[in-house]
């Protein structure tokens, strides 16, 4: 199932490093269209940085091929291996990477430089960049009397303004505090948006995934384990680690009892001495009598006073956090404890006996 | 219920700058008080000078019944005399001795009998869960396993009270969360009395009985966390607890609890007229704030009827998907309007919507 | 499938660029800088061991291979009481020198001792002055007949007798341990003054006081820096020539190193002898150092986060002023009163243990600074002119070498980077003495021998690894996604290098430099197995006059050097600010 097709403009084909005796990236193919923006997310060691750092050609890879508008990158095979100047990519790193020793125009003026532009087009095109991030006002600085959410500023400035063939980007959110995070994911975005150049993002964080991609590749363990738009992640994950991976899921393991057209079916699942049967989505390549995780999100879990349809699930609240905007939910039913959020004015507090109920249409039938 | 901490008009200066002022506080036996606001506000001189590690300038502070500072008397005891605990933002967790040797610290300083200790520690790692880890050295731990060998060695000895300094503030995001919860069962299950310090807003509400928010070196509003989140006293702590949009108006009138406020939004836009929660705000053509929060807001395709609640009309200006919900940014004339939406609702840029909310849910509120 | 006719294209050239991946900036540059430190650093101890073996036969003439050299170190009448004697010394001024470092350490970083940064860089002064000319001060200070001290003694007292005499081992113990108590500070300092206080703190709220707190957590702390520190006083200290040879040589207490220098230079030269001498040297230093970089350099905590802290201070209350006055104390004896001394005895034309005022003259430092004088000494102005010489030549050869040592150690990673970091180790275990004899038996039949060309090699092998510390603490800070982003940005290794990374590293190179400029310009145990007539350096000089002409001319080298010495340290401070000088 080698991915080839003719709008690929970034294509990863089966990609392997090995570190020591570790295979840190496991024979991972992806391809990227022509403006998309793309994440490889995961928990640390999965391998995403390692594939980024090959694409950027800051190392050399053991096995497979990477090509960027039809040009070959590496592929050891061949014995090619293109240097990471001659690459045309700009790179954003977690630690911004701002020279110091150079003022925010001067470092966002370097890569013009080195292709020996003539000096009147440098300062206009450094002077654009710099009103594009918003750093206009501060040409002059130099790069370490910049807070941290101005240095990524310039580390992107800086890798945009040749206009690259590719950007990657290398958890470059990561040290910014909170609430910068959150109002910098918006706006990188919509700067990438503008210059429209192919984007490849690595990040640990799901949230910053979810809001800023065109596709989530989610990776484990050097291997790529689904793909998808974030809704599609989000909502239908094909296996319970990157349900659990992806904000917050209750899980319970079960078999697959019916298969119904649609993608729709029956799971059951052995809890309290009973067994349950629920109507539930089911994920590809999932047929009757598999094993089988039932994955539930906390929000989609409705927490009722009274039995409604009499097929709900009775519990009691364990715990109920205030978060302000929500109230996190621990619900026990029998040795399961369920998570569910719901919104304060429920108002449900500790001891409350509570009805569960699952919506067919977000209960979903997952690989283990 | 007793009073463990007693702050009375505690004020400490550097230099210039008045770092805490007047702060009085009272932290019942048992109590979970969280001391919660932005860097610079006061918080951690406030810990500090309960720990004895800073010298207050006025005031007074007492433990169970001693008074351990008192600089007008001349009074000041020692960290090491006060009998508390304390965990630190860096852990502070002693590279050089083993675990166990670090939690057995604090009993050998008090001369505990050699038995004794071995018991005490060994009880006070199995409630952090660190049992199995006690013959380690600390540079061999993770950041969350290092912040328990500091929990274990502050209740080791049964201090009187715990301080914590922003304990969680150098954990990940998802091991953050996990303590959070686990620090809260353990207190409750040493029913010790805790004075903790964050800038995170979500870790004190989580955590706390009682929640005191800080700026500026003043106490701005002290209440249980549904307290401080729903009846905010005015628009800092509003903004600093949970997300909220802050509505700049004009009050029309008051009828008991409910006010008529006029809110301007621009020259573009007909002020519109909106009722809600009357608040700390008191005369006629006043100007004030209104506060709701975005999980307070509802969007409309169609102009909701009924009897001319608070609707604003404005467009769409982008969507964020979060996964659990949809916010959504609204213009409206001059104003942005944040809404967070439970449902995977489709909208577009651009888009006319209505955003409405029930007067009850928005709070007048002075600046 | 259109993407199937660009493979094609891009195969044509696999077997080029397979070659032209190898033949890199990069590798190129690596290969040819590994090659000349291993060249620099193994060579000479390769051929120090082989001839360690060689036996001259009682003629003088011929050599035969045996084991008689090792043979001859504890048979012989001398050697081994020489080989005690060095532990005896290498023990005393190691414990002087811990306490004086440690104790400044914490006065300065810890307590609110008045006026403690003020005194901080005079602390620091002895780290830079030559122990030789230490010794000679000291010897004129209070020396068994001639010191100063000891005249005033039997003048002013009526004493019979000596105050104090330094003539003997306890001398060479104490002026040792004076003169590196600075290398002990510098090691503790950092981690006093860096160490996050709520390690402190935690200790005072779980119940500890002061002192506990100062014995069950500072301290425990800090202990890996003392011993790091002491370890590296004591090899140095078993490699001091200057010292031993002025205050305990003449008067029966001979050293290991004395003994080296008088086996391999002189009329009997014995160089096989010497060798086998200098390896007795070297295990124990090298066995020493290799328990600090294998032990206890990887026990350093690193209490240090990346917060700047404010570390604790102490309240002495009465108690500062006699901190104070011992900092105050420490200041007099090691730099104050040494210098003054010399100053004073420089003026006389012949130096009769008292101040003569109407004899005062300047006329030794005619002889001794201008080469045109008539009766001026040839050994000293040649040996100013070569100092300066070989300190700048040898400092920028140095930092050259060890700016592409590091880069390659830090940011190539592989077995080259750590054979290389293994070779900028072993120097450092050597003291100067052993490295000289090997480079001495090395290219002695070379047309190099007798040229200032092996005294160069000599500093180079012996003390770039310094200048390579002070650039790798650089790199080690600056992120390696500097260089990077640069290569990302189209720009190629070399560019990336001239551009990026020599700026960034610019105060470490720097700073490097300086201290051995310093070094160099001191620089005596290797100079005096490695010159000859001509190329005598300042320190050989002072040696010469103090060996065949009259104290007041060697006074006023000795003077000479150390103002020469300030000079660098106070330009180069005001050039480069408090960061610079530090090992």
């Amino acid at each position: 199932m080698t991915a080839t097709n003719a709008a690929a403009y970034v294509e990863v084909q089966g990609l392997v490093k090995w570190f020591g005796a570790d295979r840190a990236v496991d024979d991972v193919s992806f391809n990227v269209s022509k403006g998309n923006f793309v994440t490889l997310l995961g928990p640390s060691g999965c391998g995403k940085t390692t594939t980024l750092m090959s694409i950027a050609g800051l190392h050399s890879i053991d096995a497979g091929q990477i090509r960027v508008g039809g040009m070959i990158y590496t592929a050891p095979k061949n014995g090619i291996f293109m240097p990471p100047e001659k690459r045309d990519i700009g790179m954003v790193f977690q630690s911004y990477a701002i020279w110091p020793h150079m003022t925010v125009a001067q470092n966002v003026a370097y890569p013009l430089e080195i292709r020996g532009m003539p000096q009147p087009e440098i300062d206009s095109r450094v002077a654009d960049v710099l009103r594009l991030v918003g750093l206009a006002e501060m040409a002059a600085k130099l790069a370490t009397q910049l807070s941290g959410g101005q240095q990524q500023r310039a580390a992107l400035a800086r890798a945009i303004v040749s206009r690259p063939r590719l950007l990657l980007f290398d958890e470059p959110l990561s040290n910014l505090d909170l609430k910068l995070r959150e109002q910098m994911r918006v706006e990188l975005k919509r700067i990438q948006n503008e210059v429209g150049i192919t984007s490849i993002y690595v990040t640990h964080d799901q949230a910053e995934a979810l809001v800023m991609s065109d596709e989530i590749i989610v990776m484990s363990k050097g291997r790529i384990q689904q793909r998808g738009t974030p809704h599609e992640i989000y909502a239908r994950p094909v296996n319970a680690y990157v349900s659990n991976f992806i904000g917050v899921a209750n899980l319970l393991k079960g078999r697959i009892v019916a298969v119904n057209g649609g993608g729709r079916g029956k799971i059951e699942i052995a809890q309290n001495g009973k067994q349950l049967q629920f109507p539930c989505l089911i994920a590809a390549g999932i047929r009757a009598g598999d094993e089988a995780v039932l994955s539930v999100r906390p929000e989609n879990v409705q927490a009722r006073r009274d039995n409604g349809d009499g097929r709900c699930l009775e519990g009691e609240v364990l715990q109920a956090i205030f978060l302000g905007n929500c109230v996190d939910c621990r619900v026990r039913w029998g040795d399961f404890e369920w998570k569910v959020l719901t919104h304060p004015r429920g108002r449900l507090s500790k001891g409350d006996k509570v009805y569960l109920h699952l919506d067919p249409e977000h209960t979903l039938a997952v690989q283990p | 219920m007793s009073a463990m901490v007693t702050l009375d008009r505690l004020s400490k200066n550097f230099g210039a700058e008045r770092a805490v002022r007047d702060v009085s506080l009272s932290v019942a036996q048992g109590e979970f008080v969280t001391l919660l606001g932005p860097s610079g506000c006061g918080k951690t001189t406030t810990l500090r000078c309960i720990a004895g590690l800073e010298h207050p300038d006025a005031g007074e502070i007492r433990i169970g019944r001693d008074v351990v500072a008192a600089p007008e008397q001349g009074i000041y005891l020692a960290p090491e005399h006060r009998n508390i605990g304390m965990v630190f933002q860096s852990y502070a967790v002693w590279p050089h001795m083993t675990v166990f040797d670090n939690v057995a610290y604090g009993l050998r300083v008090r001369r505990v009998r050699g038995a004794d200790i071995k018991t005490r520690t060994r009880r006070a790692l199995e409630l952090v869960g660190l049992e199995h880890l006690a013959g380690r050295y600390a540079t061999k731990l993770s950041g969350g396993q290092r912040q328990r060998v500091a929990l274990a060695r502050a209740i080791v000895y049964e201090p009187r009270v715990i301080l914590f300094d922003e304990p969680l503030s150098n954990l990940d995001a998802k091991l953050r969360e996990q303590m959070r919860v686990e620090l809260v069962r353990l207190q409750q299950e040493v029913g010790i009395t805790s004075v903790y310090v964050t800038h995170d807003q979500t870790e004190a509400l989580v955590m706390s009985d009682r929640v005191v928010v800080m700026d500026k070196g003043v106490i701005q509003q002290i209440g249980d966390p549904h307290d401080i989140y729903a009846r905010p006293r005015n628009a800092f702590v509003a903004n600093f607890i949970g997300a909220t949009n802050l509505l700049e108006g004009v009050l029309r009138g008051r009828n008991g609890d409910i006010c008529d406020v006029e809110i301007a939004l621009g020259e573009s836009h007909a002020p519109v007229r909106i009722k809600a929660l009357g608040g700390n705000v008191v005369a006629g053509d006043q100007r004030m704030i209104v506060s709701v929060r975005p999980e307070d807001l509802s969007i409309h395709l169609q102009a909701p009827d009924g009897d001319g609640g608070n609707v604003f009309e404005g467009e769409v200006i982008d969507t964020v998907y979060l996964g659990n919900f949809l916010e959504c940014n609204v213009r409206v004339g001059t104003q942005e309007i944040g809404v967070q939406l439970d449902h995977y609702m489709q909208l577009r840029p651009q888009q006319k919507v209505f955003v409405a909310f029930e007067p009850d849910r928005g709070l007048c509120l002075t600046e | 499938m259109s993407t199937q006719t660009l493979t094609n294209e891009t195969l044509q050239a696999p077997a080029a660029s397979r070659w032209r991946s190898l033949v890199t900036q990069e590798s190129v540059a690596t290969v040819v800088v590994s090659l000349i430190v291993a060249a620099a650093v193994i060579l000479p101890l390769l051929v120090l061991i082989v001839s360690s073996f060689r036996v001259l036969d009682p003629g003088g003439f011929d050599t035969t291979w045996g084991l008689d050299n090792y043979r001859t170190l504890y048979t012989d009448r001398v050697i081994p009481k020489a080989f005690v004697n060095t532990l005896i010394v290498c023990a005393g001024s190691t414990l002087i020198a811990t306490f004086f470092g440690v104790a400044l350490a914490w006065v300065n970083a810890r307590t609110n001792c008045p006026g403690r940064g003020r005194m901080e860089p005079f602390n620091l002064v002895p780290f830079f002055l030559s122990p030789f000319v230490g010794a000679i001060a000291w010897h004129n200070l209070a020396g068994g007949k001639v010191g100063l001290i000891n005249s005033w003694g039997r003048d002013f007292l009526g004493m019979q007798g000596n105050l104090i005499n330094v003539d003997n081992l306890y001398g060479v113990i104490w002026v040792t341990g004076l003169f590196f108590a600075p290398l002990v500070y510098l090691f503790v300092i950092g981690s006093l003054r860096r160490m996050d206080p709520s390690l402190e703190d935690s200790a005072r709220t779980t119940g500890a006081g002061l002192v506990r707190t100062a014995m069950t957590v500072t301290l425990p702390l800090v202990a890996p820096g003392i011993l790091s520190g002491a370890i590296i006083v004591f090899v140095t200290t078993a490699g001091e020539f200057g010292v031993p040879f002025k205050l305990s040589a003449p008067y029966g207490w001979q050293t290991l190193t004395t003994q080296i220098f008088s086996k391999a230079v002189g009329d009997d030269a014995n160089i096989y002898l010497g060798a086998a001498m200098s390896m007795a040297l070297g295990v124990i230093t090298v066995l020493l150092i290799w328990i600090q970089q294998r032990y206890i350099a990887p026990r350093s905590f690193t209490t240090v986060t990346g917060k700047g802290f404010r570390p604790n201070v102490i309240d002495l209350g009465g108690w500062k002023w006699v901190a104070f006055a011992f900092n105050l104390g420490f200041i007099l004896v090691a730099v104050v009163l040494p210098i003054l001394c010399l100053f004073i005895v420089s003026l006389h034309p012949v130096w009769q243990s008292r101040i003569i005022l109407h004899d005062l003259t300047l006329h030794n430092y005619v002889r001794t600074l201008f080469f045109w004088a008539p009766d001026h000494i040839a050994a000293a102005t040649n040996g100013i002119y070569n100092s300066f010489i070989l300190a700048f030549a040898g400092a920028t050869i140095a930092m050259i070498l060890s700016l592409v040592v590091s880069y390659m150690i830090h940011r190539t990673k592989g077995f080259g980077a750590r054979l290389l970091d293994f070779l900028c180790v072993v120097p450092v275990g050597f003291p100067g003495i052993v490295i000289a004899m090997g480079v001495l038996v090395t290219y002695i039949k070379t047309p190099i021998y007798a040229t200032l060309w092996i005294l160069l090699l000599g500093y180079i092998t012996r003390f770039f690894p310094y200048g390579q510390r002070n650039v790798s603490s650089v790199m080690l800070a600056i992120s390696e996604e500097l260089d990077q982003s640069s290569r990302m940005a189209g720009a190629s290794w070399f560019t990336t290098l001239r551009r990026i990374t020599i700026p960034l590293l610019k105060p470490g190179i720097f700073a490097g430099w300086v201290l051995l400029f310093i070094i160099f310009l001191r620089e005596l145990s290797i100079s005096i197995i490695l010159y000859s007539s001509g190329t005598e350096t300042l320190s050989v000089g002072v040696y010469y006059l103090t060996n065949y002409e009259n104290d007041t001319l060697t006074a006023a080298l000795s003077v000479t050097q150390t103002v020469m010495l300030l000079a660098c340290v106070y330009i180069f401070r005001r050039i480069a600010g408090r960061e610079a000088l530090t090992v």
